[in-house]
C-alpha cells in the first residue's frame, strides 16, 4: 500500500520557460490535467493544472476581443508566472491512505511524488488512486457481494471467514461498515464465486442475518439525499 | 402452432459437479418432467445431441484453451480454471454434445423443418470467455451458434438476448467489437452479484460500439422492473438493429425462489419475458428464435417454468 507502488512513472514534466498556451497543449495532446514544473535538474518546483490555465486566459482572449497589447501580455505568459510554487508533495514510501487523506484535506486532484534528494519521481492522481481503491475492493475479478450482519462483539468476522473458508470460497475483499444500530455492523465480503447459496444458508444457520443491500443504502442515507422515487 | 424443437438427452446428464454444486444434472430431469406432465411432448419435434464440429468451436474459443479443456477432464482433474468450475471425465464430451445439439436445432430452424427452438443442454456457456471457464460454463454455447449463423447461413446480424439473473460476461466480451452481433442481458446489477460486469454504461468497443447494452436490476425487483426495462432498453434496440435470427439465453434463477439471486421474477413474470421475445421474434426474425439453456437452479420451480417456456414458443402464448 505504498505511493511508490500506485503512481504513475512516466510523468510528463514542463520547463518553466514555456508558454501557458505550450502547457495546455501539453496536457490535452496527454488527456492530462496536472503537469509538475522541473528544473534542469529534476528537481520539483511547482505544478501547473488546466484550472490555473484556464484562469491565466481572459474570456475576451478566446472571444478575439481584447487590445494588442492584451494579447501580446498573455501570450508571453510562462508557466513560472501561473504555477503553484513548492506544491504539496509526498514521498513514494508514504502510504495510500496517507495520500487518500493528504488530497481529501488539501482539495488537490495529483500529488507530484518527490524522493529524498528532491528529484521527481511520479505523480500520484486521483486517478491513480481510484485504480488502487478498485483493486483493494477485489472487483477486478468476477464475484457475490454477500452483506451480513453481525453484533459488535469480539470473534464475528472469524466465524465468518471461518464459514466462507470452509466453503472453499476465495475473498475479494471484506469490508465492515457502521449498522444505524450502534451495537451492529455491517460486513461486506466479495466473494469470488457464483455459488453462494450454500454458505448463504451456512450464514444464516449460524444465527448472521443476510441483509437487503438495498434497505441498507437507503437507511444509511440522510433522508434529503434519497433518489427520487420512480414514477414509473 | 409452431413447429417448436426440443433438444433433451440424458447424455447431458453425464457431467458432474461434486456435492453441494447447484448446477447438477437433476436441473435438465426437472425441465423434462416439466414438459412432459404438462402434456407437451407430442408437439414437439425431438431433437438428439451430436456432437459439434470442433472447426465451429474454433471460430469462438482459442484453440489452446479447448486442447486444456479436454487434458483437464481426461486427465482426471475435479477443477478447471475457478472453483466454480467443476467437472468429471465426460465434462469435455457433453460440452461439445451441447454445441452440436444447439448447432442441429439452428440448422433445422434455418432450413424451415423447425420455426423455432428450446435446447436444454448442460453445462451452459454464457460466462465462458474465448479463453477461460468461468460460472460453471466451459463453451459458449449461444456464441458458437451465433458465428455458425454467420459462416454456415450467411445471417447478417444476430440478436442475442440474455435473461439469467448473471451477466453473459463471455458472450458481451465476445461480441463487444462487432457490429453485426447485437448482445442484449437483463440481470442482478452488477455490484452486487456475479460476475460483477455488464454495467448499463458498457454499450461495447470501437466498431461495436452501440451493440452491447445492459439493464441491471436491484435486488429484491421483480416483474414490473423487469417489464419496464425491456419495453425501454431492448424492445427500441431490437427494432433498430433488426436481427435476423434471435437466440436466447434462457436462465430461470431470476425466479423469486431460486437463492441464486435476490431477484424476484414470478413465474408469472418468465412467461411475460418470453412472450415478448416470441412477438419481437415474429414481428423482425421471421419466428426464429432458438433458446438455450443457462442457469436456473430451483428444482421446484424448473418444471414449470420449463413447460410455460415451451408452451410459448409452441403458441406465443400461455
Amino acid at each position: 500500500m505504498f505511493v511508490s507502488r500506485s503512481m504513475t512513472r512516466e510523468v510528463i514534466t514542463v520547463d518553466p520557460e514555456k508558454t501557458v498556451f505550450e502547457a495546455q497543449e501539453l496536457m490535452a495532446d496527454n488527456r492530462i490535467r496536472h503537469l509538475p514544473v522541473i528544473d534542469a535538474n529534476r528537481q520539483l518546483i511547482g505544478i501547473v493544472t488546466d484550472r490555473d490555465i484556464r484562469s491565466a486566459i481572459p474570456y475576451n482572449f478566446i472571444k478575439d476581443s481584447c487590445s494588442a497589447e492584451q494579447r501580446e501580455a498573455i501570450c508571453a505568459l510562462t508557466v513560472k508566472d501561473i504555477m503553484t510554487v513548492d506544491p504539496i508533495s509526498v514521498s513514494p514510501t508514504y502510504t495510500i491512505q496517507d495520500a487518500l487523506l493528504m488530497i481529501q484535506n488539501s482539495k488537490v486532484g495529483a500529488l507530484p511524488v518527490v524522493g529524498d534528494d528532491g528529484k521527481l519521481s511520479g505523480i500520484l492522481s486521483v486517478r491513480d488512486l481510484l485504480r488502487a481503491f478498485i483493486n483493494v475492493l477485489g472487483i477486478g475479478e468476477p464475484g457475490t457481494l454477500l452483506c451480513i450482519l453481525v453484533e459488535e462483539k469480539v470473534g464475528q468476522l472469524k466465524k465468518i471467514v471461518d464459514a466462507i473458508t470452509e466453503e472453499n470460497i476465495s475473498f475479494g475483499s471484506v469490508l465492515v461498515a457502521r449498522y444505524w444500530d450502534e451495537n451492529k455492523r455491517a460486513v461486506f465480503t466479495y466473494l469470488l464465486t457464483q455459488n453462494v447459496s450454500r454458505v448463504k444458508k451456512k450464514l444464516i444457520s449460524l444465527g448472521f442475518t443476510l441483509l437487503d443491500p438495498m434497505e441498507w443504502y437507503l437507511d444509511q442515507l440522510p433522508k434529503n439525499e434519497l433518489p427520487p422515487e420512480s414514477t414509473e | 402452432m409452431n413447429k417448436t424443437g426440443f433438444l433433451h438427452d440424458e447424455r447431458y446428464q453425464l457431467h458432474l459437479t461434486s456435492d453441494y454444486h447447484p448446477e447438477v444434472p437433476e436441473r435438465l430431469t426437472c425441465v423434462y418432467r416439466g414438459i412432459q406432465e404438462a402434456g407437451l411432448l407430442s408437439s414437439l419435434i425431438h431433437i438428439e445431441a451430436s456432437r459439434a464440429d470442433m472447426k465451429w468451436i474454433e471460430l469462438v474459443h482459442d484453440g489452446r484453451y479447448i486442447q486444456r479443456f479436454e487434458a483437464a477432464c481426461l486427465s482426471g482433474k475435479r477443477m478447471f480454471d475457478s472453483p466454480d468450475n467443476q467437472l468429471c471425465y465426460d465434462t469435455y464430451e457433453t460440452a461439445l454434445l451441447a454445441a452440436g445439439g444447439i448447432l442441429d436445432a439452428v440448422g433445422r430452424v434455418m432450413e424451415g423443418e423447425l420455426d423455432n427452438a428450446f435446447c436444454a443442454v448442460r453445462p451452459p456457456g454464457h460466462h465462458a470467455e474465448v479463453a477461460r471457464a468461468m460460472g460453471f460454463c466451459y463453451f459458449n454455447n449461444v456464441a458458437i451458434a451465433a458465428r455458425y449463423l454467420q459462416n454456415q447461413w450467411g445471417i447478417q446480424r444476430v440478436g442475442i438476448v440474455d435473461f439469467d439473473v448473471h451477466h453473459g460476461n463471455g458472450t458481451q466480451h465476445i461480441f463487444e467489437q462487432d457490429p453485426t452481433v447485437y448482445y442484449y442481458s437483463i440481470h442482478e446489477h452488477p455490484s452486487f452479484a456475479y460476475p460483477g460486469t455488464g454495467r448499463e454504461f458498457e454499450y461495447g468497443k470501437n466498431s461495436g460500439h452501440g451493440y452491447t447494452q445492459n439493464s441491471t436490476v436491484l435486488p429484491g425487483q421483480g416483474d414490473d422492473e423487469y417489464k419496464r426495462l425491456i419495453e425501454k432498453d431492448l424492445i427500441p434496440a431490437f427494432e433498430k438493429f433488426k436481427p435476423e435470427v434471435i437466440l436466447v439465453s434462457v436462465g430461470f434463477d431470476a425466479h423469486i425462489d431460486d437463492d441464486m439471486s435476490d431477484i424476484k421474477l414470478s413465474t408469472e413474470g418468465f412467461s411475460w419475458i418470453m412472450q415478448r421475445i416470441v412477438a419481437l421474434g415474429r414481428q423482425l426474425s421471421k419466428g426464429r428464435i432458438i433458446s438455450v439453456l443457462e442457469g436456473g437452479y430451483s428444482l421446484k420451480r424448473l418444471p414449470e417454468l420449463a413447460a410455460n417456456h415451451v408452451k410459448i414458443l409452441l403458441n406465443g402464448k400461455i
